[in-house]
């Protein structure tokens, strides 16, 4: 005889052995690394490697500026290329999300069949390698390249252009990898536009202009912000395209976090710079998750 | 009238036209790495001089790479074979993990009520969330901490780290368009929740966890970042060895090896979508 109490007790048993791997998974393989990656930014570099434990503030100080000792003047270098990300991290979402959202419009009026192979299509390069993408943009910006070699013949540019180790092609990369990231959650949203709402407003005698920003706009917002983020994280912390397509003349945070590791070996600080890049993904989705949670309560009322 | 409805219609051929050059953007680059790898030209990949399957050639071995200009920048057939090994040793490895343990947490997550279900629902989201460079040197420095010795194993866990969340989204994505009256009914006859999950769940759910396997194991194939923190002086995977050798220059041979790649990953990525996207 099966009672209510044994039901539940085998239910609380199979809960736990669901449970238990990704717990311990996640707890020891993700939130503790990330806690001594906290820690560490605190700690005083080891000589060779390493780090010493001791209180040590001045790895947050020198991202500032602040000079480490006297042969060293204030000079907040760290903090510009820091800012440089910044820029190039935006630029990258402006481009693609003006790439994508008209992109998006054109998807969703598709007939059911066709729709999602073209979904499909705008999905699969997001499983191309990514130095396989880097690849064939190094192929294409070379001055030597092939939209060099294109534009030459065509006689649009007697020289070939600069393209390659700039800001320019460090964004083009970025923008082709993170397009797929960018599509899909503008898709999402666009897809359920309530197109009776652009009618009123239509009927109503607004221009189509006034229908975008005022109605169209507002009600694709959740997935422009949502596919902005998604975007903005990857592109703030990468470290592969500029190392390629930037060269030695494009610096990002990320670049530093791995030559920090890698090379220098002062692993504070590029702890430091890590949970400096961290701390802006945390801004960005609280201030996604505050005006989402504003509109909502807006909504309710 | 409804201006902006109409134009969808006076103009479709605009937004045809639209939509063919953003198909191009995402196609073209990948298009012409295929091209060139074709190319004859060994030292300018860009100037077409003539069709060859040399590049790939070399790559299995089948033929000596002739000018000894090239011969610097080419591996050995064996030394390429040794990385793709290390490569599968660890996509296959961690996707089956990732697919059990990302399996089994949408399982709980869809079918069970308890206490601090957001807050694995949130945990659950960033593996995937952090920028890849962030968990790659959280995972090195862990590693060297706790005096784990770097290498194959290594690699794979920091896959599992990130993979099963993937794997979670594919499977509650399928939980969720789920009937979940049959589950009921098998609980109702008598059956345990084992039984119930391997006669009733596991069947229905087989498409989603198939499909995210091949999606855990096709990420973990192509992962550079994480793995290139953590992967250690002795262990190289197939990125790491592109990697290598992008950076001393680039030669016809890392393009003919980047198809060979391209067109695995599109293969596997194209089945892992098609079951993930199957209506039950």
């Amino acid at each position: 005889m099966i009672t209510g109490k044994t039901v539940q007790s085998r239910k609380t048993q199979a809960l736990l052995l669901l449970l238990s791997p990704i717990t311990i998974l996640l707890g020891a393989f993700f939130l503790i690394p990330l806690g001594i990656m906290v820690v560490y930014s605190f700690l005083e570099p080891g000589l060779y490697g390493g780090v010493e434990w001791t209180w040590y503030p001045y790895n947050y100080g020198r991202i500032i500026g602040w000079p480490l000792n006297d042969y060293e003047t204030f000079e907040p270098i760290y903090l510009s290329i820091f800012l440089s990300s910044l820029k190039i991290a935006s630029l990258t979402v402006i481009f693609s999300l003006l790439i994508c959202y008209p992109a998006a419009f054109w998807v969703s009026r598709m007939s059911e069949r066709r729709k999602s192979f073209v979904l499909f299509l705008i999905t699969l390069p997001f499983f191309a390698n990514l130095l396989v993408r880097i690849y064939a943009w190094l192929l294409l910006l070379r001055p030597t390249g092939f939209i060099n070699m294109a534009l030459q013949s065509i006689g649009l540019v007697a020289q070939p252009l600069d393209m390659l180790f700039s800001s320019f092609a460090v964004i083009v990369g970025m923008v082709y990898i993170f397009t797929p990231f960018m599509f899909l959650p503008i898709y999402a949203n666009v897809e359920k536009l309530d197109y009776s709402l652009v009618r009123a407003s239509q009927d109503l005698g607004a221009t189509p202009l006034q229908t975008f920003l005022r109605v169209i706009l507002p009600l694709t917002l959740p997935g422009i912000a949502g596919g902005s983020i998604i975007v903005f994280i990857p592109a703030l912390g990468n470290f592969i395209v500029p190392s390629f397509l930037g060269g030695s003349k494009v610096q990002m945070t990320g670049n530093l976090i791995e030559r920090s590791f890698l090379q220098s070996r002062d692993w504070p600080f590029g702890a430091a710079l890590a949970l400096l890049i961290m701390a802006s993904v945390v801004l960005v989705v609280m201030f996604q998750v505050v005006r989402s949670s504003r509109a909502q309560a807006r909504g309710a009322a | 009238m409804n201006r902006i409805l109409s134009s969808f219609k006076i103009f479709p051929s605009v937004f045809n036209i639209y939509g063919f050059l953003f198909l191009a953007f995402l196609y073209m680059p990948l298009a012409l790495i295929v091209l060139y790898s074709f190319n004859a030209n060994p030292i300018n990949i860009a100037v077409w001089t003539g069709f060859t399957f040399d590049w790939y050639r070399t790559i299995f071995g089948g033929a000596a790479v002739e000018t000894t200009f090239d011969s610097a920048f080419s591996e050995s057939p064996q030394r390429i074979f040794e990385v793709v090994k290390n490569s599968f040793l660890v996509a296959v490895s961690a996707a089956t993990i990732a697919t059990v343990i990302g399996t089994a947490t949408a399982i709980a997550l869809a079918r069970y009520k308890f206490f601090g279900k957001r807050f694995y629902q949130t945990l659950l989201l960033l593996p995937i969330l952090i920028p890849d460079i962030v968990l790659g040197i959280a995972l090195l420095v862990f590693f060297v901490g706790v005096g784990f010795e770097l290498g194959l194993l290594t690699i794979i866990i920091g896959h599992v780290t990130f993979l099963s969340s993937y794997v979670f989204v594919v499977v509650s994505a399928r939980l969720a368009g789920m009937d979940t009256t049959l589950e009921q009914a098998s609980a109702d006859l008598g059956a345990g929740p084992f039984t119930t999950f391997r006669r009733v769940t596991l069947p229905q759910i087989m498409p989603g966890v198939v499909g995210g396997f091949l999606l855990a194991f096709i990420i973990s194939l192509d992962d550079v970042v994480i793995t290139y923190f953590i992967a250690g002086v002795g262990s190289q995977t197939l990125p790491l060895f592109i990697l290598a050798m992008m950076r001393r220059g680039l030669r016809p041979q890392i393009t003919a090896l980047a198809v060979l790649i391209l067109v695995f990953s599109f293969v596997v990525a194209t089945v892992g979508l098609l079951l993930r996207n199957r209506k039950s």
